[in-house]
């Protein structure tokens, strides 16, 4: 394992990953869909693949005294790496949006702790949609990730959504007050922060579940792959 | 003991059926397997190192069997298919500072020889080496990892003469001490003649000849006959190619008796397989 993802740093990791964790920056932009920053750690793995498609990582791969299993393995924990290093830089992102700019977030979910939960989520619809099917069909690369990017986008259009009529109609549906009072704003009561840091266990716990299921399944895909 | 051992292996498609491919290898010998494009050379290496799903056989490694003891059979071959193509934009010293970490037979002595014998330069990019220059970096990845047996698909296609004849002179090398053996598929059958101990024939999915190249020859007759004697040879030629003057043809030795009135010579290896190839089309042809 320890091979793998040194293999997956050293052979596979394309030069402009770290570039598409500039995209966290855009937290700081005032009324935007954060999450979409998310998207672009996702958009940085289809380089990823690409490029390893293009350099036969996969034949370099299957060759080494090392499993089918181990593999994918290797390969997922890699993603989960480089979508908790935009997980991590996100929080110095909210904290300076919170000092810098305006309350809130007219566009969407508001530089929260809530928008951590929001965004681990992002990954882990991306990751389901994304790497079994991979498994399945390394050459139809392309293919899954564009069915990846609608579902993804109509994730973010959701959630984003949900904030945002939450904001929009706070004073007239007491349901919103309570989501735009306790989850869609920068936790300023202890009330806030227990609801916001609740809501991120669970988000924390449903995607480290997730990956779980989805190693499994990309095992069990990549098992019957002829190469 | 055989360093490989291929026993019935058997791959079905829908348009093409791998069929109860069998042969072996002993150490310190290199075996050619031939056949024309699509008669199944890369399918058979392929399902030998399960890379692609086998419907049935069993394929055996010094001593191990490969289903059962897939890393440590892993661990005794190095597996090129074409030239070396991976990574393209990696230098040499960073594949194998990932590679050598997978070994723990890694030799570094014997990669630094291996650098130094093939004049491979580790710090340029694998995109910056010509074909030649791939297919040696790829042998001593695998030497160096102490590999027994080298696999390798294609590996002199699309080299030069010269650099074909080069990389045919570094096989001959690896084998030397006896430990190791070679199975290379080619069509280029003149790799053949200059390199090979055995022969491994397949077509259309079936191992026609598994055998030394030696006895291979001597099984058949090329033949040249006149125009009148055609038909009542017929029965023993195999790809018949008539002419305005008669025909030439290949035949069994075995049937070489029945040719005393015919020009009769030994067959090459390019020879044999083109008739054989071209009976198949004239019975396709026929139908």
């Amino acid at each position: 394992m320890k091979n793998l993802l040194y293999k997956e740093f050293r052979l596979c990791m394309v030069p402009m990953v770290p570039l598409f964790y500039l995209f966290a920056l855009m937290v700081l932009i005032p009324s935007y869909p954060y999450l979409v920053a998310g998207f672009f750690t996702c958009n940085a793995l289809f380089y990823v693949f690409n490029q390893n498609a293009i350099s036969n990582d996969l034949t370099y791969s299957v060759m080494l005294p090392v499993s089918k299993k181990e593999i994918v393995r290797g390969r997922i924990v890699f993603c989960v790496i480089i979508q908790m290093i935009m997980f991590v830089l996100f929080i110095p992102m909210i904290l300076i949006n919170q000092l810098s700019g305006p309350a809130g977030n007219p566009a969407g979910v508001d530089a929260s702790i809530t928008l951590l939960g929001a965004l681990l989520t992002v990954f882990l619809v991306f990751n389901t949609s994304f790497l079994p099917a991979y498994y399945k069909n390394p050459s139809r690369l392309g293919k899954h990730f564009l069915r990846s990017v609608i579902i993804v986008f109509v994730w973010i259009f959701l959630v984003e959504g949900t904030m945002g009529v939450s904001q929009a109609l706070q004073e007239k549906v007491s349901v919103f007050a309570w989501i735009a009072n306790r989850l869609d704003c920068f936790p300023k009561t202890t009330e806030a922060v227990v609801t916001q840091l609740i809501l991120l266990a669970i988000c924390a716990l449903v995607y480290g579940l997730g990956m779980v299921l989805i190693f499994r399944r990309s095992v069990k895909n990549f098992e019957l792959v002829d190469l | 003991m055989n360093l490989l051992e291929v026993r019935d292996l058997t791959k079905r498609y829908e348009r093409f059926t791998l069929d109860r491919v069998s042969f072996s290898l002993e150490p310190g010998y290199i075996m050619g397997f031939i056949g024309r494009n699509g008669a199944g050379k890369s399918t058979t290496m392929k399902a030998m190192l399960n890379l692609i799903h086998k419907d049935g056989g069993e394929v055996w490694i010094d001593g191990h069997n490969f289903a059962a003891e897939e890393m440590l059979c892993k661990c005794k071959i190095g597996f090129v298919m074409g030239e070396f193509n991976c990574y393209q934009k990696s230098t040499l010293a960073n594949i194998t500072e990932v590679t050598r970490r997978f070994y723990k037979e890694w030799d570094e002595t014997a990669y630094r020889g291996y650098l130094e014998r093939f004049s491979l330069d580790e710090r340029k990019k694998v995109s910056e080496l010509s074909a030649g220059m791939r297919v040696k970096y790829a042998l001593a990845l695998a030497l160096s990892h102490n590999a027994k047996l080298l696999i390798l698909d294609e590996p002199t296609s699309g080299l030069d003469p010269v650099s074909r004849d080069d990389l045919l002179e570094v096989f001959r090398g690896v084998i030397a001490d006896g430990t190791r053996s070679i199975l290379f598929s080619t069509h280029i059958i003149s790799d053949l003649e200059k390199c090979a101990d055995y022969i491994t024939y397949i077509k259309n999915g079936k191992i026609l000849a598994s055998t030394d190249v030696d006895s291979f020859r001597a099984s058949f007759r090329l033949v040249a006959g006149e125009r009148e004697q055609l038909e009542a040879k017929r029965p023993y030629l195999i790809g018949c190619k008539p002419h305005a003057f008669g025909f030439n043809a290949l035949i069994h030795a075995a049937d070489a008796a029945q040719f005393a009135d015919c020009r009769v010579a030994p067959a090459d290896l390019e020879s044999i397989m083109i008739y054989t190839e071209q009976e198949d089309s004239h019975e396709e042809s026929a139908l």
